[in-house]
């Protein structure tokens, strides 16, 4: 509770830095925010090429659409989760000369993170009415419950960082762990595929205990499906967020202290 | 509320020392032994048992040699760093200028960093927003306000970096070691700020190499070595007793009281002596042109100060310094033979200076007189404070300190029907006296 009101108290300070931050990366490149969106797009052509062409698969049709609900908030979560690793080390400015809570680096990340995916949206937008405007598709209502479900991604991603980006003060190689389990993830969660064409048990479970999973699930429930996302699913994503920032102000309230003299 | 600004209480500071092969402590490594928590091979003090308090209003300065633990004492105020033991505890709104322009990013704007930095020591944006004016005024680089950072040189960094901080309004200032950036008119411009900041009232606490600084600005001063208070107190002792021990001196008592004649001394019993005593002020006097003593004299009198020395040691670098103070503590005039340009040659065995005023051309006060002997980077060989007071009595009732010889002269139709004598030759209340026994 109290960390929440240090948070509070410094929401301008986050604010400002997340502005920064946005700033400082699209000054002087002529496609600005377009660049965040590059590399889920560059992603999204390939795999629509390879898994509709080499590979193709029936269960779900349009393809692109469902690799872009599920494409959109995985990038987010890894993107975010990759960079916080460094974002207290590459502060060691800030830490060690101004007072300053470091708490809100992670959390800035996350935020501008999470700013590159609300604006990859209408892309997202753009490409269902296209599909609908084709008869391909059908347009849903519950593509409205997408901010609340972005901001329960957001809650889970920033107890992620802030847990990895103090940890990784004291554990330099945190990062080269991060960046390869980052990518084994893209794999472990059901982006490319349906969890239920899955048939091996292990994998199945493998699919189960990964946190991203309900939540990828979830995206692809209201922006390609047209459902509400299952109640168990709902209650996985409510216990994930609550668990990891729990876990995200406990690391991070540990390792406070010592940030300031290891980094 | 206390009326302390910043108090510790026997605070220690160890710092964890990685050893060489925990240094670059990976999870790897850490899953390997089994311990996930990396161990420190072993802990170097940085402060040991550090207590003081800082009154509010007061210019506080810490001295000592490199790694002396004075920078790990500023962050423990600021709260950067956090106490191994002991006890921190800070009144007020606290700002830290322990590396100017620390956030500053370089890929936006002058005019952006100037809110994110004030943001980060503590201002809303509005408050900004209000002064935002002054802050680019007091900077001096309103050209360049909406150039990229990156594009600054490092003067305009700390420039900008120094005008935002100082714009914080702190109820404690902390400065570490930035005021000797920037060229000499933004130094100077650096001090008068803080200057201004003390007479409101703002708690300063200094670390600094330049001793001058902590002379003439503080109140009081610390020095520190290995982590451990070695003196707090007047900054003039406390930078004469660090100049003492850097210089390889041996640490020797101020030369005793009792070895200075008697007459000198009665007259201020408040003296504060100390120095090396190589080189000792035995006696102080003011005389007349007579070489009368005196300790009441005429305003526009001719004077001398004399100072009977003697140096037991041979020296070859050495600087005699005067300072009249007004008793309220103000600065009357002070000089010495190096501001003056007298380059020292040798001194041994006794002699006397005379420091010769054709007229003392003060307004009725009672004032003191300091009297040193110290070399040219300012150790003191014998630091006399306060070593003679003096009474300047006038006729005239006029204020102030400084009475320059003048005369007042009338063109025109003015006239005045007379000038009362006793009022112009007799002090007032002798004046009145007089008046009275008339009357009767």
């Amino acid at each position: 509770m109290q960390q929440l009101h240090t948070l509070y108290r410094h929401r301008q300070l986050i604010a400002a830095l997340t502005a920064r931050d946005l700033k400082a990366r699209y000054r002087g490149s002529i496609l600005g925010f377009f660049w965040s969106l590059a590399n889920p797009l560059l992603l999204l052509g390939v795999y629509t090429l390879v898994f509709t062409k080499f590979f193709p698969q029936q269960a779900v049709d349009p393809y692109p659409l469902f690799l872009f609900s599920g494409i959109l908030p995985w990038t987010f979560f890894s993107a975010a989760v990759l960079e916080s690793t460094s974002s207290v080390s590459s502060n060691a400015g800030l830490i060690k000369k101004v007072m300053f809570p470091a708490e809100a680096l992670p959390l800035v990340v996350v935020l501008s993170h999470l700013v590159h995916f609300a604006l990859a949206i209408p892309i997202l937008l753009a490409a269902i009415l296209a599909f609908a405007a084709l008869g391909k598709f059908t347009i849903s209502a519950t593509i409205a419950l997408a901010p609340v479900l972005m901001l329960l991604q957001a809650i889970f991603v920033a107890g992620i960082a802030m847990t990895v980006s103090s940890a990784s003060v004291l554990f330099r190689d945190l990062r080269d762990i991060v960046a390869n389990l980052l990518q084994l993830g893209f794999f472990v969660t059901p982006i490319l595929y349906l969890i239920d064409n899955i048939h091996s048990r292990v994998l199945r479970a493998l699919l189960r205990v990964n946190p991203m999973t309900p939540f990828v699930v979830a995206y692809q429930d209201i922006f390609f499906f047209g459902r509400v996302p299952k109640p168990s699913d709902i209650v996985l994503i409510l216990a994930y967020a609550t668990a990891s920032m729990v876990m995200g102000f406990f690391v991070f309230d540990r390792l406070r202290d010592t940030l300031a003299e290891a980094i | 509320m206390a009326d302390y600004a910043i108090s510790l209480t026997s605070v220690d500071k160890n710092y964890r020392l990685w050893g060489r092969r925990s240094q670059f402590a990976t999870l790897k490594s850490a899953l390997l032994k089994r311990d996930l928590r990396p161990s420190p091979e072993a802990s170097v003090a940085a402060l040991k048992n550090v207590s003081f308090a800082v009154d509010r209003g007061e210019a506080f300065g810490i001295i000592g040699r490199n790694g002396s633990g004075k920078s790990t004492l500023l962050k423990l105020i600021s709260g950067i760093l956090k106490p191994t033991s002991g006890r921190v505890a800070v009144n007020g709104r606290i700002a830290a200028l322990i590396e100017l322009g620390a956030g500053f990013h370089p890929e936006i704007t002058g005019r952006e960093n100037v809110y994110i930095n004030g943001i980060m020591l503590g201002l809303s944006r509005r408050e900004i927003d209000e002064r935002f004016d002054k802050i680019v005024e007091f900077s001096g680089i309103r050209d360049f306000l909406d150039q990229p950072v990156k594009t600054y040189s490092s003067g305009m960094y700390v420039r900008l970096g120094f005008a935002v901080a100082v714009h914080v309004d702190p109820d404690v200032l902390l400065i570490d070691e930035v005021l000797s950036v920037g060229d000499e008119e933004f130094s100077a411009r650096c001090v008068a700020k803080i200057q201004e900041m003390k007479y409101r009232g703002v708690t300063l606490v200094f670390v600094t190499h330049q001793l001058d600084q902590v002379r003439n600005l503080c109140d009081r001063a610390l020095w520190l070595d290995h982590g451990m208070v070695e003196a707090v107190g007047d900054p003039m002792r406390v930078v004469d007793a660090y100049l003492q021990e850097v210089s390889g001196a041996p640490a020797s008592p101020p030369p005793k009281v009792e070895e200075a004649p008697e007459k000198a001394t009665e007259s201020s019993i408040d003296e504060e002596r100390w120095g090396s005593g190589e080189v000792v002020i035995k006696r102080v006097a003011i005389t007349d042109e007579w070489g009368r003593e005196l300790i009441a004299l005429g305003a526009g009198t001719g004077i001398t100060i004399d100072l009977d020395v003697e140096a037991r040691v041979p020296q070859d670098d050495f600087v005699f310094g005067l300072g009249i103070y007004h008793a309220d503590g103000t600065c009357v005039y002070g000089t010495n033979t190096e501001v003056e340009g007298y380059v020292p040659g040798k001194i041994e065995g006794a002699g006397r200076v005379r420091f010769v005023m054709p007229s003392l051309d003060l307004v009725a006060g009672t004032y003191r007189i300091d009297a040193a002997i110290h070399t040219r980077n300012g150790r003191a060989f014998d630091y006399r404070r306060n070593v003679l007071r003096f009474v300047v009595g006038s006729r005239v009732h006029d204020v102030g300190v400084y009475r320059p010889k003048h005369e007042w002269k009338f063109d025109g139709p003015i006239t005045f029907t007379s000038v009362d004598a006793l009022r112009r030759n007799v002090p007032a209340p002798i004046a009145e006296a007089i008046r009275e026994a008339d009357k009767k």
